[in-house]
């Protein structure tokens, strides 16, 4: 018989709508971040860092380069006999065939896979969000507690709390009451999305619920348990946990690894971060190259500046380009005296010469202020920009755009220029 | 692919001094995060050759570590493999590898069981791409016995560090001189040889009945005459690390820019294994200055002309000029280096200061 104490179940399935064209091709999970990684490494490295051997991964929007960056989980050494890494997609089925329409209802369609390990406890993870955390741990207080669900929180300043799903906490760390987005929050842990069930617990919950449209942890599963009168506890965490949802958060998270000695230290001996490596020969600095503040990929060639900036391997940066405050990934090229200052360019994308990407004056977004915000310009996977326009903030350019459709080599403040066909 | 690979990585060199106190030269670290033997390894995975033996004996533990799994290099695993070959006292042999031919003598059970008709021999210390289907193609096109890879080097160059080859005009090789006092031309051997596996059982079960040990002394040398032995020449990059000049030169070649094109980014690749490092960090007074810096390394101060192994920490008011610094090192703070490579997973006191002068220093 196979017996696993406990198994992660890592939700990798959402679009990430807010990260706007860095999500157009690929799940949010799979997009690139710390000069090397994709975000669905943290989770995955804290899975085999805590010891847990077996991962189910739940996808649906954009799989490809999820798919093929899992693989069979040998950079994490979650190619197993037994357990190991599973992606999991949705699948048709006699009767009633539906996507995953729900964190919750994506779990509920993958009860056999859960069932054939004879769990003890399921772990429901995120793929969205940075930090090292001990899963191990986590556990032990659930024991300790005697809990049927431990809902991970951390304290957030008490101004911001009305922008997280708040838990009101007895001594003991028992959960007494939820709070969704409160108006008057009456604490400052919020739910970090991250929860251990004991299996009977989550099983009868999600059977039970089974009928519910769009399922969700946060909005029924937790609730149900709650009235149900199961025993809730709180784990509270007190490390780095970032949710890199919006282009702001995700710009900032990364800008932070620049500093010299980052909140979040990808450094240390202790708990590595593992992701599928390519082989890549060392980054080349050339001699009138200058570089400040920077995390710098392998394979790299900078010829230009750079400052505060993190830079994926395999891009080139051209003699006399200046990069600035900016994220540069995988095999971008920006050509001699361009200019970038606060952008974002995604995998594959070229940068003309003497380009300039976030200029001018900040003004709002005037298609999707909520996502193209943050002073920032983004520019699209594989997109191409040619020589000599200039690209204000706030902005988001894809595909192979040409001279013509700058009015004046201007792409003002506010604009989207949509070649690629990826901004809805 | 019609052949199996076999790397003669056993052996020691004085002339690379300290650094082959605690690896073989195979192991040697090269171009910031690649080793010497990545580059033969690459060139039979990229000709398609699936089956390899390394057979090592001199500080062998350290290229173990790095050859842990075929799978770096894309060998196969059920189809062929990569198999680590240290010498072994067996029945009938109770000697560690005393040459080039005993190495393969003592391994010629698993010739034998191969199936494939040809058989390419390498040094581990050959820093190159080469196309070994080309030259099988050529071999069997000359009607060869024996085929060796040689190289025209610059006049200005040591041939007699080498073997000594003088071909003619069909490229057969006429005269074969090993390590000679004069050298006879500047075409030399470049230690990679392709041959019908059964030749190769056959003429070495006949040199070492004749207690003779060393392949080229004892047994391409002998044959030159009886066995129809072709030159194929190499136009690309072929550099050699045998010692510590060479090494350091070789190191130095990555920092132009046709080197690195032609092995990083044109077909094929060269494969390694790899690291979970993170990306190269550089802090506030981080100079970086034609160099190439791999990855897990934090850089504080300045470096020039320079290469920067993995997981290097470079203090702060450092300056490294024209040097090589080895995986794992941690240079303290307002540290000079100039001339030097230092040793890996070293760690170098605050303040201190090497040159290299007239020679290169090695740090150990």
């Amino acid at each position: 018989m196979i017996k696993k104490e406990m198994i992660a179940m890592l939700l990798a399935g959402g679009q990430g709508s807010r990260l706007g064209v860095l999500t157009a091709k690929v799940a949010k999970p799979a997009v690139a971040f710390g000069g090397k990684y994709r975000i669905i490494d943290f989770p995955l490295s804290n899975c085999i860092n805590s010891g847990i051997d077996t991962v189910g991964v739940l996808t649906q929007y954009q799989p490809l380069r999820l798919n093929t960056h899992i693989g069979i989980g040998i950079p994490w050494d979650l190619d197993r006999n037994v357990g190991g890494v599973t992606v999991l997609p949705p699948y048709e089925k006699t009767g009633k065939t539906e996507w995953y329409t729900g964190t919750a209802n994506a779990i509920y369609q993958n009860l056999a896979y859960m069932e054939s390990f004879h769990p003890d406890y399921v772990l429901i993870l995120s793929g969205d969000h940075i930090y090292k955390m001990d899963y191990e741990i986590m556990l032990d207080y659930h024991k300790a507690h005697q809990a049927d669900v431990t809902i991970a929180v951390m304290p957030v300043p008490m101004e911001e709390a009305s922008r997280f799903g708040i838990v009101v906490t007895d001594q003991d760390g028992r959960i007494v009451e939820f709070q969704e987005k409160p108006q008057a929050p009456k604490s400052n842990l919020a739910s970090m999305g991250i929860y251990i069930f004991s299996w009977q617990a989550l099983k009868e919950a999600l059977i039970e619920l089974s009928e519910q449209s769009n399922c969700d942890f946060g909005k029924h599963v937790i609730p149900y348990c709650h009235r149900k009168g199961e025993k809730l506890a709180a784990y509270e965490f007190h490390g780095y946990w970032k949710d890199v949802g919006t282009l702001g958060s995700y710009w900032e998270a990364n800008m932070g690894l620049t500093a010299i000695i980052p909140e979040f230290n990808l450094y240390e001996e202790f708990w590595n971060v593992y992701t599928k490596n390519d082989i890549l020969p060392p980054q080349y600095i050339a001699s009138e190259a200058y570089i400040l503040d920077s995390l710098i990929g392998d394979g790299t060639e900078i010829y230009g500046k750079v400052y505060k900036s993190v830079i994926s391997p395999g891009v080139i940066i051209e003699p006399g380009a200046l990069v600035r405050d900016s994220i540069i990934m995988q095999n971008a090229v920006i050509k001699a005296g361009a200019l970038i200052d606060k952008a974002i360019i995604a995998e594959n994308a070229v940068v003309g010469e003497r380009a300039q990407v976030g200029v001018g004056v900040e003004l709002p977004n005037k298609v999707k202020p909520s996502v193209y915000s943050f002073g920032l310009a983004v520019i699209g996977e594989s997109a191409v920009i040619p020589a000599d326009v200039s690209i204000g903030r706030n902005t988001a350019v894809t595909g192979v755009t040409v001279k013509e459709d700058y009015p004046n080599g201007v792409l003002g403040s506010g604009e989207i220029l949509d070649k690629a066909g990826d901004v809805v | 692919m019609r052949a199996v690979g076999m790397i003669l990585a056993g052996g020691n060199n004085y002339r690379m001094r300290e650094l082959s106190n605690k690896r073989a030269i195979a192991a040697m670290p090269i171009a910031g995060s690649f080793r010497s033997i990545d580059f033969p390894l690459s060139s039979m995975s990229n000709s398609g050759i699936q089956k390899v033996a390394v057979l090592t004996q001199y500080n062998s533990r350290s290229l173990n570590e790095h050859l842990s799994s075929s799978k770096w290099w894309d060998f196969g695993r059920k189809q062929g493999g990569l198999f680590v070959f240290p010498p072994m006292v067996t029945q009938e042999n109770s000697f560690w590898y005393r040459g080039t031919a005993d190495a393969i003598h003592q391994n010629l059970d698993f010739l034998r069981e191969c199936h494939e008709p040809y058989v390419v021999i390498a040094s581990g210390d050959g820093i190159y791409k080469l196309d070994y289907e080309k030259v099988l193609e050529y071999h069997t096109e000359k009607n060869a016995d024996v085929t060796i890879i040689c190289k025209d080097i610059a006049g200005t160059d040591d041939a007699t560090r080498f073997g000594v080859l003088r071909l003619d005009e069909d490229n057969r090789i006429v005269q074969f001189d090993e390590k000679p006092m004069a050298a006879s031309s500047q075409t030399i051997s470049c230690g990679i040889y392709v041959i019908r596996r059964r030749q190769l059982i056959e003429l070495i079960e006949k040199s070492i009945q004749e207690d003779r040990y060393d392949f080229v002394k004892d047994v391409l040398i002998r044959c030159k005459d009886a066995k129809r032995i072709y030159g194929y020449r190499l136009d690309s990059y072929w550099s050699n690390i045998a010692s510590v000049e060479s090494y350091y030169r070789t190191n130095m070649d990555f920092l132009k820019k046709e080197v690195r094109d032609y092995f990083f980014r044109e077909y094929p690749d060269v494969h390694s294994k790899v690291d979970d490092n993170p990306p190269a960090k550089y802090n506030p007074g981080s100079a970086v200055k034609n160099s190439l810096i791999a990855g897990g390394s934090i850089i504080n101060g300045t470096v020039e002309n320079s290469l920067i192994f993995k997981k290097v920490f470079v203090g702060s008011n450092c300056v490294i000029r024209n040097s090589i610094v080895l995986n794992g090192v941690h240079l303290g703070d307002d540290v000079y280096l100039e001339n030097c490579i230092v040793e890996s997973r070293n760690t170098i006191r605050s303040g201190s200061r090497y040159v290299g002068e007239g020679e290169i220093r090695i740090v150990t």
